[in-house]
């Protein structure tokens, strides 16, 4: 009976020793996108005048956050082109089409993340933007961070913006014309915590 | 945004430097026959098989200058459907044609050749798209190769029965009959809005005419003339008119009842094959064959213009203003 017992014993001391040191290898948080608190909107420029809004409605993403060792933290986004909505159809399907998104071809945008560094008030992410079947490596400034638990969910967010040239991704120099090449990308992401 | 003159001026050049090049190599042959056999016409030129060569360098040279002119920027590897169609399906349907127009090759080799490429085509167009992705959005695996089968079929259905045609009736009436659903297919598309697809239509366009023109011109009162078949021209007229149009339905928005209009428009050169017709003259059945050819197409670019002048028109015209809903504006 008493080597049943400290078998027992036993067995409870490694499995809270093993329990205890998987915890302490991995602090990061998972996330999940929030679509309904997010939202991945883009500007360009029209006739260099004034500017075009227009917003990607299906976007998925994770991220995973580790407050002590801000390094290892990821972060990954994906934009289905199909989505683009500038509230008018007959742009949205004109967007849609090879001179522009060629979302048959290339449906979706994404952003993968390849090392993290903590900055004041958020972290400097670079990573590899794929748009338009051109993959190119930039960096997000995330502003944020901030954590709030309601309804027994972690939440944490982030904002970001990102300029970039459509000429870079392959885009048509002949379709640029009216809308210009620069096109702003302004991104607010809400995480669930898994 | 479409610059009909840029258009023009790179039809203009396309078909100016395919007429050439045909014209020069004929000339050269000529001469060269000329100090062998002391021959000095080019009317004893029986054999065809330089002026399909001749015709197939015209059209590629053509295409290159053409296209060089638009400014149209090919991309290696091509990535997207349009650039494997001009990197790949045009240079293998030139190479095609200048295997076949040996009269040394078997015509069953040659015919392999073409059944392969129609065969593969379709496959070749849609690789990498979301519509082989396997994924959710894409087609379920039965769906992609019903379409990849069919649309392959189709193609060698088209091919074969205009190269039978020209083989029963000789004329350049089918190439030429061949540009207008090229031409057709590059407004249509244009006016979907995918500008690119439909501006790869006219150097093909000026291309084929030119050097069907001058082939008719030099067969002209020669002994050539009965020989020659235009197979060429028609192999690379086929090509280009479907991969247009493929291109043009699956990843711009030409509607399939279009697309099928303009791939099976070339079929009606077959009503000139009835037996009361089949015995006119031939400039006769070669207007009626452009004619019928030109019928069901005219619908087509009227449906196309209804279609571009309610959607696409507003994006490029004068917006409308006041307390409206600018996700469903439509001023016409």
């Amino acid at each position: 009976m008493r080597r049943v017992f400290s078998v027992w014993i036993m067995a409870l001391v490694i499995g809270t020793v093993f329990c205890a040191a998987s915890n302490s290898g991995s602090a990061a948080d998972e996330y999940d996108y929030d679509l309904v608190h997010s939202s991945v909107s883009f500007k360009a420029r029209h006739l260099d005048i004034s500017w075009i809004h227009g917003r990607f409605n299906e976007v998925e993403g994770k991220f995973s956050l580790d407050r002590e060792n801000p390094a290892k933290s990821t972060f990954q986004l994906t934009i289905k082109t199909d989505s683009v909505d500038t509230a008018n159809k007959a742009r949205d399907e004109h967007l849609r089409q090879p001179d522009y998104f060629d979302t048959k071809q290339f449906p979706t945008i994404e952003f993968k993340s390849t090392s993290t560094k903590p900055i004041d008030g958020g972290y400097e992410v670079t990573g590899d933007f794929t748009m338009h079947g051109k993959t190119k490596k930039i960096v997000l400034v995330l502003k944020g961070g901030k954590e709030h638990t309601f309804k027994n969910v972690k939440r944490v967010a982030f904002s970001t913006e990102l300029s970039l040239k459509r000429s870079d991704y392959g885009f048509d120099k002949n379709a640029i014309g009216p809308i210009g090449d620069e096109a702003l990308i302004i991104i607010d992401c809400e995480g669930m915590r898994k | 945004m479409p610059e009909p003159l840029l258009y023009l001026q790179a039809m203009g050049a396309a078909a100016i430097v395919s007429a050439t090049i045909v014209l020069a190599m004929v000339v050269a042959l000529a001469k060269c026959v000329a100090l062998r056999r002391k021959a000095h016409a080019l009317g004893e030129l029986g054999d065809t098989t330089w002026l399909s060569f001749s015709c197939v360098v015209g059209i590629g040279v053509g295409l290159v200058v053409g296209y060089g002119m638009l400014s149209l920027r090919l991309v290696w590897p091509p990535e997207k459907g349009l650039d494997r169609f001009l990197t790949i399906s045009v240079p293998l349907v030139l190479g095609i044609e200048l295997i076949a127009g040996f009269q040394k090759v078997p015509r069953w080799v040659a015919w392999l050749f073409r059944m392969s490429l129609a065969a593969t085509m379709p496959r070749l167009l849609l690789h990498g798209s979301v519509y082989l992705s396997g994924t959710t959005e894409g087609w379920p695996p039965w769906q992609a190769a019903t379409a990849l089968v069919v649309s392959g079929a189709l193609l060698a259905c088209v091919w074969s029965l205009l190269s039978w045609l020209s083989e029963r009736s000789p004329g350049n009436s089918i190439p030429l009959a061949l540009c207008l659903p090229i031409l057709c297919a590059g407004l249509t598309v244009m006016m979907a809005g995918y500008i690119k697809g439909g501006v790869a239509a006219f150097p093909l366009v000026a291309t084929l005419a030119a050097t069907t023109i001058v082939a008719r011109l030099i067969t002209t009162r020669s002994v050539a003339q009965a020989n020659f078949r235009a197979t060429a021209i028609i192999g690379v007229g086929v090509v280009s008119m479907f991969g247009l149009l493929f291109v043009g339905h699956f990843f711009g928005r030409l509607s399939t009842s279009h697309a099928l209009a303009m791939l099976l428009s070339p079929l009606l050169c077959w009503v000139t094959e009835l037996p009361r017709l089949r015995h006119q003259k031939s400039w006769l059945l070669g207007s009626l064959r452009l004619v019928l050819v030109a019928i069901p197409l005219l619908f087509v670019l009227a449906a196309a213009k209804r279609d571009f002048d309610r959607k696409m028109a507003p994006l490029l015209g004068e917006s409308p203003t006041g307390f409206r809903s600018a996700a469903v504006v439509d001023p016409c």
